[in-house]
């Protein structure tokens, strides 16, 4: 089975040289396992979007928070990723009510369009101030933290534990928002009023408290991502942005206001990224990457009138 | 047009167009041409931004690709007017294509699709090293005196107010305003929306594309991310919005106001001025913001010379 599927990717890719056999079977783990962190940072930009239909562009900039703030916490003591993940949990939290109150609350009563552009703009000014203020505090050098963590063999292959248990995590993040979203209360509560606010509203539902917890859980996922982020790749102060433009596109391809397309569509941008820097060199990724996302915006939203 | 409408703008532009002839050396020259080549920016900005309320976040492409053809086309041996055909013919065929991909996608699509184009063409300038310099840039000698190059930015200017003008009064620009209330009720009437959102486009594409290649021409250096600059997209979308104005005042006024803060942020906030620049980002959508709401509407009248 496992050969079968080594042959079918070799053949797709015209490679049927045997020495890099291994290589891509490796690139294919690896992007996977980035794309877990693409899908985590996506649907928590989803979530925002489709409860209170913003676009938070400083949404990239949380997840190089969350990759600071991990950093700075190894120099107390040597936490693992996931042991921080559950101790940032509520500074995240907090940090989305306050991010509510700048980005959100202020355009309330703005028609739908005119606060979606408000919010971007306001949204790219948190980003911007963000990122003066992450080079203030811990410089221009690369955020990149580092966990020790043995890697075990499947199959004759390689898989690194570290990114492995990563992966794990942020599918069990995603997992239990869309159970929170499903069962509890509060989650029912989005839902309703990412579907009609004024009726929602009617039954009670209060919209301020009900968005500013989306919003919250949006950030927490932001971080998350953040913090595994860096155990993978470097991260750089100013590189908010970049994964805000990455994580938008998700949405967009994955289809915005859901939790799964965002969720697939993170997955396979992360193996794109990894199989165009395999193939081609690692500064044309991005380029193949917005290409094609381009190209499937055009071809396929294109058609469809908002 | 109102009589005193018109006689701001007359003072606007023509200040504009006398300081670059008289100011074309030193600090005062620099900010004589960035004030134009950001007047440039804004108001075709405003030509689709206004008429089809389509918000370009990647505006900046046509002018990275004006500067780059340009800069090509010189270091292949052109001469300065050679060279602006060409590249004003390059840049149009560039944007031609990116328009009619682009025409049909919706608002929030759009916006995202044109950032994506912009960092498409970052980064193919940085990858296509041989031709564009890489991530250093691309450097060109001098081709025509810094006096001329503020004087046809002027004229580009005023070129692009009038084309603003013409536009909105023309035919086609009331079929942008109708495709912009309803995209499906203007087609059942007959209106071609996807040309008429392609001709707002290039209308809109060709004069940044020109403002992009009169800066190389003037600074002598282009790289990937001052010419596919999002801050240049960024302070064009800005400056169309910022003032509540109608008709190209707008515009106009929203550059004098941005470029003002923007030069006191760069040149005297080192370190800070990409904070800066989000705090006027903040405080323009929460001046939205507060319009909107009954007790800010209250305030702003209060202020409001006359009125009561």
């Amino acid at each position: 089975m496992l050969n079968s599927g080594r042959i079918f990717i070799l053949t797709a890719f015209g490679l049927s040289d045997v020495k890099r056999r291994p290589s891509v079977i490796q690139v294919l783990i690896s992007g996977l396992f980035l794309g877990g962190v693409y899908a985590l940072l996506a649907v928590g930009l989803s979530l925002a979007f489709g409860i209170m239909g913003v676009l938070n562009l400083a949404h990239g900039s949380l997840a190089v928070l969350g990759a600071i703030l991990y950093k700075k916490s190894l120099v107390l003591h040597p936490f693992s990723p996931w042991i921080f993940s559950v101790l940032a949990t509520p500074i995240f939290l907090c940090l989305g009510f306050i991010l509510h109150l700048i980005i959100v609350t202020p355009f309330r009563n703005l028609s739908l369009s005119e606060g979606v552009v408000a919010s971007l703009i306001a949204s790219l000014g948190v980003a911007f101030i963000l990122e003066d203020l992450f080079v203030w505090w811990q410089g221009w050098e690369p955020i990149s933290t580092y966990f020790s963590f043995p890697t075990f063999n499947l199959f004759n292959l390689k898989i690194p534990g570290l990114r492995a248990v990563l992966m794990g995590m942020a599918a069990i993040t995603i997992g239990l928002s869309t159970l929170f979203l499903k069962k509890t209360d509060r989650g029912r509560s989005m839902r309703a009023l990412s579907q009609d606010q004024e009726t929602a509203s009617l039954y009670g539902i209060n919209p301020g408290i009900t968005s500013m917890s989306a919003l919250g859980l949006a950030t927490i996922m932001a971080g998350l991502a953040g913090i595994f982020y860096s155990v993978l790749y470097p991260l750089g102060p100013r590189d908010g942005l970049d994964l805000t433009l990455k994580a938008l596109f998700i949405v967009v391809a994955g289809g915005m206001g859901n939790l799964r397309g965002p969720a697939v569509a993170g997955l396979l941008l992360g193996l794109l990224e990894s199989f165009a820097g395999f193939f081609f060199t690692y500064t044309s990724t991005d380029t193949i990457v917005y290409s094609l996302l381009i190209v499937y915006l055009v071809l396929k939203r294109g058609r469809r009138r908002q | 047009m109102k009589i005193w409408r018109i006689s701001f703008l007359t003072v606007i532009l023509g200040a504009l167009v006398i300081s670059a002839a008289y100011f074309s050396e030193g600090y005062l020259g620099i900010l004589v041409f960035s004030l134009i080549i950001n007047g440039i920016m804004a108001v075709s900005f405003d030509i689709p931004g206004r008429s089809l309320g389509l918000i370009s976040l990647g505006h900046a492409t046509f002018f990275g690709m004006g500067a780059y053809c340009f800069g090509i086309s010189i270091t292949q041996g052109f001469t300065f007017f050679p060279a602006l055909i060409l590249s004003v013919l390059l840049s149009a065929v560039g944007a031609f294509i990116i328009t009619l991909l682009l025409a049909g996608l919706g608002h929030g699509y759009y916006s995202l699709a044109t950032l994506g184009v912009l960092i498409v063409f970052q980064r193919l300038s940085e990858t296509l090293e041989s031709l564009t310099g890489g991530s250093a840039g691309l450097y060109i000698p001098e081709t025509i005196s810094k006096l001329h190059c503020n004087i046809l930015a002027a004229f580009l200017l005023l070129a692009t107010a009038a084309g603003h003008v013409l536009y909105s009064r023309s035919r086609w620009g009331l079929y942008s305003k109708e495709t912009e209330a309803s995209e499906e009720a203007a087609e059942a009437i007959g209106i071609p929306t996807r040309k008429v959102k392609t001709a707002s486009l290039m209308i809109s594409a060709i004069p940044a594309s020109m403002a992009g290649l009169l800066h190389l021409a003037r600074t002598s250096h282009v790289s990937p991310v001052s010419g596919f600059s999002l801050t240049l997209s960024i302070t064009a979308l800005l400056a169309s919005r910022i003032v509540p104005a109608r008709g190209i005042l707008g515009p106009l006024l929203g550059v004098l106001l941005i470029t003002a803060a923007e030069e006191v942020i760069w040149t005297k906030f080192e370190g800070f001025n990409h904070a800066l620049f989000g705090l006027i980002l903040l405080g323009a959508a929460w001046y939205q913001g507060v319009q909107s709401s009954e007790a800010g509407l209250n305030l702003i009248k209060k202020f409001r010379v006359g009125e009561k």
